[in-house]
């Protein structure tokens, strides 16, 4: 039960993941690093700004990270706050799945069998 | 706002199965994941809508002990529960929880319990798209690489 990270911060990355067309930048990215142009490839008809704009969202968000020395600079998919979410995640699901598990053991002792 | 649901069967007849969510006799001997402990002196809930819900959990290995509290909204026995839980110290885990228990047949009882945990306005929406089992998905794929 060791305190997990803030709220805030969390409500960050889940806010960043809540659309579908930053995720489909992550999943791409953890491929491998793209430039905004092949990143803009992922996604039908979607504009070279739209990119730009979802980037900047999941940079802000600490998911991304972008080359500074091409010129293209190609995006970096930073996995910590994605592992805090999931581990966030990870952490309710088991208090309920072990919980649950002890509640039918103690349904069976109930009834003596 | 993450959305979390989680299903068991029990056989149990479903008056035993709420009696054993509900009376903190009870919720003393199960409540809380393995390693872990409700103390029966630490635990108050005045079941119904308004009521205060107040216990402790100890960690076994280290005697630390983390209080938990919430408010009963929605009390219909023997089927329906539904509470806040005012989530952990540190701010996580604030929620809604909603317990159905529903009768199979007279020996067996389906208990669903539905976690809404809030989180502010901007995740919402997608949120609600049910990004959750995707960034699962994703995290799997991230461990792969």
């Amino acid at each position: 039960m060791a305190p997990l990270e803030t709220p805030d911060r969390l409500s960050v990355t889940f806010g960043a993941l809540a659309d579908p067309t930053r995720r489909a930048i992550l999943a791409r990215l953890a491929e491998s690093d793209a430039s905004v142009n092949e990143l803009a490839a992922l996604v039908p008809a979607i504009s070279l700004q739209a990119v730009s704009k979802h980037l900047q969202v999941l940079e802000r968000a600490g998911l991304v990270t972008r080359g500074r020395v091409s010129r293209q600079r190609p995006a970096h998919l930073r996995a910590e706050p994605i592992a805090e979410a999931t581990a966030w995640l990870a952490h309710y699901r088991r208090f309920y799945e072990e919980s649950l598990d002890r509640l039918g053991e103690h349904l069976s002792r109930l009834q003596g069998s | 706002m993450v959305e979390i649901e989680f299903a068991r069967t029990y056989a149990a007849p479903r008056q035993l199965v709420w009696d054993a969510w509900t009376d903190p006799d009870q919720i003393a001997q199960w409540w809380g994941p393995r390693g872990v402990t409700t103390p029966r002196e630490s635990i108050e809930l005045d079941l119904r809508p308004g009521g205060r819900i107040r216990f402790d959990m100890v960690d076994d290995a280290t005697g630390a002990r983390y209080p938990n509290s919430g408010t009963v909204l929605e009390v219909d026995p023997p089927s329906r529960l539904v509470y806040a839980d005012d989530g952990f110290p540190d701010g996580t885990g604030k929620g809604t929880a909603t317990v159905t228990f529903t009768a199979v047949d007279e020996r067996t009882t389906t208990l669903r319990v539905r976690i809404v945990a809030d989180f502010d306005e901007t995740v919402r929406a997608g949120a609600e798209q049910g990004w959750g089992s995707q960034l699962e998905k994703l995290a799997e794929h991230l461990a792969a690489a």
